[in-house]
């Protein structure tokens, strides 16, 4: 199936492309249009694109609100989806030391990536290594 | 962030109803965090970036949730030296939220970690690079102790 997000990929679009190809859709094709391109691309499933379903809602990321879309019930991927709205939300309440630094690496991987795409195949690791390190962690969500 | 000509701004007008009250509140606090500055008690503006536009357009969207109404515009200022007024007036409110922490730290019992928590706070919305903040950065970088 394919997915359609905005260029210059951050650290939400990255975390929501780890999380479809990794729990949604396998075999997911990531299509990228200009910031407010319109009308967007027929056939695709739009993300993390203010007005879509799959975008922020109520003050959360597009993560969090993926989690719920599909049901995803999982600790660790609750955690994440805490780190990723700290990094990438106006947030008042900051109890995730690591989602600065996220935001950061993940602008950084775009900028050596010379194109969405790759950085978002790079981002994926970035993703294991957070997912694998939260799970070896005790459960405190 | 370049400025001098030509710096692009972000505008946002919106009203949420009254009730709940802890909608406007939401509202509120998210625009004093992103350091915007209220015009004439009218429009919000930011300087244009990438960044600012997308959480100008997220915060639309959840005004647009809590069953209010937003406008968001990006301009130019048209008029000869109004940019340089409100780039002052970014400015000026940064520089006074970076003095208060030099008087913090100048108090003997200052709390470093609330300090400098209140620091990157203020710096995520220095959008003009004040001098000011250098010094609290130095001040700060002091205060840690070593090399």
């Amino acid at each position: 199936m394919k997915w359609v997000t905005w260029e210059q990929v951050g650290v939400d679009r990255m975390a929501c492309a780890w999380l479809i190809t990794k729990y949604i859709d396998r075999d997911a094709e990531f299509l990228f249009v200009p910031a407010g391109q319109k009308p967007l691309p027929e056939g695709a499933e739009p993300f993390d694109i203010p007005g879509v379903r799959l975008s922020h809602h109520r003050g959360h990321c597009t993560f969090h609100t993926m989690l719920r879309e599909y049901d995803l019930r999982d600790p660790v991927l609750e955690r994440i989806a805490r780190v990723v709205d700290e990094a990438d939300t106006v947030q008042d309440v900051m109890l995730e030391p690591a989602a600065t630094g996220l935001d950061v690496i993940c602008q950084g991987m775009r900028l050596v990536s010379p194109d969405d795409q790759v950085a978002l195949n790079r981002g994926r690791l970035v993703y294991d290594a957070l997912y694998a390190q939260f799970a070896s962690e005790p459960t405190r969500v | 962030m370049e400025q001098p000509q030509g710096t692009s701004w972000v505008l946002l007008v919106y009203r949420v109803p009254r009730e709940p009250t802890s909608s406007r509140a939401t509202v509120w606090r998210k625009l004093k965090r992103l350091g915007a500055l209220l015009l004439h008690d009218a429009v919000w503006v930011l300087p244009a970036t990438p960044w600012t536009r997308e959480q100008f357009q997220w915060l639309a969207v959840e005004i647009g949730e809590l069953e209010g109404e937003a406008y968001l515009w990006e301009s130019r200022l048209l008029l000869n030296g109004q940019e340089d007024a409100l780039v002052r007036q970014f400015q000026a409110r940064v520089d006074a939220a970076y003095q208060e922490i030099l008087d913090g730290l100048e108090q003997d019992d200052a709390d470093l970690v609330a300090l400098s928590r209140k620091y990157q706070q203020v710096r995520a919305q220095d959008y003009f690079h004040s001098e000011v903040g250098l010094q609290v950065r130095e001040r700060l970088m002091s205060a840690r102790g070593g090399t």
